[in-house]
C-alpha cells in the first residue's frame, strides 16, 4: 500500500468519523463531562463540583433500586426473549403447512412500534376493562381482577412479558435463519445413527449456530439496556420505582424536572455498562470469526 | 429586570415611532390540552389582533400537552424561545429564576392590570421574588367531585353528603359493590395525583410548605387527610398506583364508577355523554370548606425577545374582557370574561366561581417539580398502605434537604 493509498483510504474514511465524532462521540463525552457540574434549568451556568453528584447518586435510595431493576428486566427480557424467539424459530423450521402466512403473524408485534405496543398492553392489562384478567377469571384461574401494573410485586413482571411478546420475533428471525444453515447431511446422519429429535438438537443444532446465539444474545443485552418507550409508556418506571431502569430514570430526571448534572450522571453510568457490554460483543464476534472454516 | 423591561420598551417605542411601517412578527406558543378545536377560535382572535395592529405579525404554533414541557425547555436552552409562550402556573418560579422570562410588573401597573381583576390564586402563581413573570390567561381548580346521579339515588346518597370527609366515605362504602366503584381515586407519577390529594390536605387545614417554606406535609392537618385518604383506597378500582385521571374517567363514562375527580374542564365531555351527571365543590375536611388546588397557565414573555413591546401588546390583548374566552378551553383567567365564559359553556357557573376563588396555589418554588417529585412518591406509598406519618416524615426531609 503506497502513502498515496493511505492518504485516500482517510479520505474516504473522514465523512464517517466527522459524523461519528460530531453525533456519537461529541455528547458522550459532554455527557461524561457534565456529570461533574451541578447544572439544572434554574442554574444554568455550570458550577464545577467534582464527585458531588455521584456521591449524591450513589448515596441515594433509588439508585440500589435502578441498578437492582435494570439487572432483572434486562436479564428476564433477554433470557426469556431467546429462549421464546429459539423455539418458534425451531416450530417455524419444521416446513408445517401456512408457514409463510405463520411467520408473517408472528412477526408483527415486532413491526408495531413500542409506543403502540405500550399502549395496547396497558389496555390489556387494565384491571378493570382489560383483556388479561378477563381470560384469568373465565379460565377459572383467577377470582378477582388483578392489578398488574399497580403493584410493585407484578409490574415488572407485566412489562417485561410485553417486552418479550414485541422482541421474540427479532431472535425468531435470526436462528431462522442459522437453523436453515444447519448443515442437512449432519442431521441425516444423525437420524441413521437413531438420534430422536431432542439429542439431534443438543448434539447438531446447537453447536453449529452456537456463535448465532451468542450474538444474538449480546445483542439483545444491548438493546434490552437501552429501552425506554415500553416501559416509560406502561409505568412510568412506577410503582414505587418497581420499574425504573437507567433509561426512564434518565429521561425523567433530565427532562422531568430539569437536573441535567444528576441525569448526566445517570447517562455515564449507563455509558460504562454498554461500553462492557459491547466490549463483549466485540470480543464474541472476533472469536466467532476465528472459528468461522476458512473457503 | 424591570429598569431593563421598561427600557427596552422605551427605546422599541421610539423605533417604532420611527419606522411607523415596520413589521413585527411575534412567534406565540401554546399548548392544547382538550380536543376542543380551540384552534380555530384562537386564529380568529390573533387575527383580531392582527387587523388592529396592523404592524404587528402573529405566528401561533400549537404543541400538544404532553410535548409541550420538554419542546419550550429545549427551546429555551437552545437560545431559540419564542417571544410569548403560555407556561404552566408550576413552571413560571423556575423559569423566572432562571432569567428566561421578564419580569412584566412595570408593564402591568401601566396597563392597568392588577390582582383583582384575575383570580388571586392565579396572579399569586406568577409573582415571584416581588416580580410578575407572567399574566393569568387561563384557569381551573383541582377538583370538583362529579357523580353520577342514577347510581347514588339507587344507594339513596345524596350530593350533599359528599361535601364533608364523613358523608364522601359513608358514600362511597354505600355506593362500592356489585361490580360498581364508590370512588375514583388515582395514583400513578403525575401531576393530577398531587393536586387531587393536595386538595384534600388544604380542606383538612394543611399546607404542603408553612409560610416559611419548610415542608408541612407531616403536620397533622396534612397527615389525617393523607390517612383519610388512605382509608377511602378500599372503595376505589384495583390499580390505583398506575391509573390516572383518565382511566376513571373512562370507568364514569361506562357507568361503574359513582364519583370521580376532575376539573371543571371535564363538563364538556360529561355533556356530550348518556351519564346523568351532577358535581360538588369538593370535600370539607376540618378546615369546614372543600378548598381545591389551582390549576392553569400563564402568558409570559421571554427575555430573549427582541420586541418586547408588541409582545406585551398581544399579551394585554389576549387577556381583555372580550378576548379572553373565545381564546382558553380551560376558564378564562379574567374574572369578568370568566363569568360570561362560565354561564354560556358550563353548568353551575357560580359553584366554579366560588371554588376558583377559594383555591390554593401549589407551592411557589422554583423547584416546585423536585418538591413534586417527592409529593408523588410520598403519595404512592400513603396508597400502597404505608404509615402514612413515617412516609411524611422521610418526604419533608427530602424537601427541606432541597434548600
Amino acid at each position: 500500500m503506497t502513502r498515496k493509498d493511505n492518504w485516500l483510504i482517510w479520505a474516504f474514511l473522514a465523512p464517517t468519523l466527522t459524523l461519528l465524532g460530531v453525533f456519537l462521540y461529541y455528547p458522550m463525552i459532554g455527557t461524561v463531562i457534565e456529570s461533574f457540574y451541578d447544572t439544572s434549568f434554574i442554574s444554568p451556568e455550570p458550577r464545577f463540583v467534582g464527585w458531588a453528584v455521584y456521591e449524591k447518586v450513589l448515596n441515594s435510595r433509588q439508585f440500589s433500586e435502578i441498578v437492582w431493576n435494570s439487572v432483572i428486566w434486562t436479564l428476564g427480557v433477554v433470557v426469556l426473549q431467546n429462549l421464546l424467539g429459539f423455539f418458534t424459530a425451531v416450530l417455524l423450521n419444521q416446513g408445517l403447512p401456512g408457514q409463510g402466512v405463520i411467520r408473517a403473524l408472528v412477526l408483527l408485534p415486532f413491526v408495531l412500534p413500542g409506543v403502540v405496543t405500550a399502549i395496547l398492553w396497558r389496555f390489556m392489562y387494565d384491571p378493570q376493562l382489560g383483556l388479561v384478567n378477563s381470560i384469568f377469571i373465565r379460565l377459572g384461574l383467577f377470582e378477582d381482577s388483578a392489578a398488574w401494573l399497580a403493584s410493585s410485586d407484578t409490574a415488572m413482571a407485566a412489562v417485561i412479558f410485553v417486552a418479550v411478546w414485541k422482541g421474540f420475533p427479532f431472535s425468531m428471525l435470526i436462528y431462522l435463519a442459522a437453523l436453515q444453515n444447519v448443515d442437512k447431511s449432519q442431521m441425516e446422519a444423525a437420524t441413521l445413527d437413531g438420534a430422536g429429535a431432542l439429542r439431534r438438537l443438543i448434539d447438531v443444532v446447537l453447536p453449529a449456530i452456537r456463535d448465532v446465539i451468542l450474538v444474538n444474545f449480546v445483542l439483545t443485552l444491548i438493546l434490552t439496556f437501552n429501552y425506554f418507550d415500553i416501559v416509560w409508556v406502561l409505568t412510568r418506571g412506577g410503582p414505587q420505582n418497581a420499574t425504573h431502569i437507567f433509561p426512564t430514570k434518565i429521561f425523567e430526571t433530565g427532562f422531568g424536572q430539569f437536573r441535567f448534572g444528576e441525569a448526566a450522571t445517570y447517562g455515564v453510568f449507563s455509558i460504562l455498562v454498554l461500553a462492557v457490554l459491547v466490549a463483549i460483543y466485540v470480543i464474541v464476534q472476533r472469536a466467532t470469526a476465528n472459528r468461522r472454516p476458512v473457503a | 429586570m424591570k429598569t431593563k423591561l421598561l427600557a427596552t420598551l422605551t427605546s422599541s417605542a421610539i423605533a417604532l415611532a420611527s419606522a411607523a411601517s415596520a413589521e413585527v412578527t411575534l412567534q406565540f406558543w401554546d399548548n392544547q390540552q382538550t380536543e376542543s378545536g380551540l384552534s380555530q377560535f384562537q386564529q380568529a382572535a390573533v387575527d383580531r389582533f392582527m387587523a388592529e395592529n396592523p404592524d404587528i405579525k402573529v405566528e401561533v404554533t400549537t404543541i400538544p400537552y404532553p410535548e409541550y414541557q420538554q419542546r419550550l425547555l429545549t427551546a429555551v436552552q437552545g437560545g431559540n424561545a419564542p417571544d410569548i409562550a403560555t407556561l404552566d402556573q408550576i413552571w413560571v418560579a423556575a423559569f423566572a429564576e432562571a432569567g428566561a422570562v421578564a419580569d412584566l410588573s412595570e408593564a402591568a401597573a401601566g396597563a392597568g392590570l392588577s390582582r383583582d381583576q384575575f383570580f388571586g390564586g392565579a396572579w399569586d402563581s406568577a409573582s415571584y421574588n416581588d416580580g410578575l413573570y407572567g399574566i393569568p390567561f387561563n384557569v381551573d381548580v383541582w377538583q370538583f367531585n362529579f357523580y353520577n346521579k342514577d347510581l347514588l339515588d339507587a344507594a339513596g346518597v345524596s350530593p350533599s353528603d359528599l361535601t364533608t370527609f364523613e358523608g364522601l366515605r359513608a358514600a362511597s362504602e354505600k355506593l362500592t359493590g356489585d361490580g360498581k366503584f364508590g370512588i375514583g381515586l388515582f395514583g400513578h407519577r403525575g401531576e393530577d395525583t398531587v393536586v387531587v390529594m393536595n386538595s384534600f390536605i388544604f380542606s383538612n387545614g394543611g399546607a404542603v410548605l408553612d409560610d416559611a417554606g419548610a415542608c408541612a406535609l407531616n403536620a397533622a392537618p396534612a397527615v389525617e387527610a393523607m390517612e383519610y385518604v388512605q382509608d377511602l383506597a378500599q372503595f376505589a378500582p384495583e390499580g390505583i398506583l398506575n391509573a390516572n385521571s383518565g382511566n376513571m374517567r373512562e370507568l364514569f363514562l361506562n357507568g361503574s364508577l359513582a364519583i370521580e375527580f376532575w376539573p371543571a374542564l371535564e363538563q364538556p365531555t360529561l355533556q356530550k355523554s348518556d351519564i346523568n351527571w351532577g358535581f360538588v365543590n369538593g370535600t370539607a375536611g376540618a378546615s369546614g370548606k372543600g378548598v381545591g388546588t389551582f390549576g392553569g397557565w400563564n402568558l409570559a414573555v421571554f427575555e430573549s425577545s427582541a420586541q418586547q413591546e408588541a409582545a406585551w401588546k398581544f399579551i394585554e390583548f389576549m387577556v381583555r374582557e372580550d378576548v379572553n374566552g373565545d381564546v382558553v378551553d380551560l376558564i378564562p383567567a379574567n374574572k369578568a370574561a370568566a363569568a360570561p365564559f362560565l354561564e354560556a359553556n358550563r353548568q353551575g357557573a357560580d359553584d366554579i366561581m366560588a371554588h376558583l376563588s377559594n383555591a390554593n396555589p401549589r407551592p411557589l418554588s422554583a423547584r416546585y417539580l423536585e418538591v413534586a417529585d417527592i409529593q408523588m412518591t410520598l403519595y404512592q406509598d400513603v396508597f400502597s398502605g404505608a404509615n402514612v406519618q413515617e412516609a411524611a416524615d422521610a418526604a419533608c426531609a427530602d424537601i427541606d434537604a432541597l434548600n
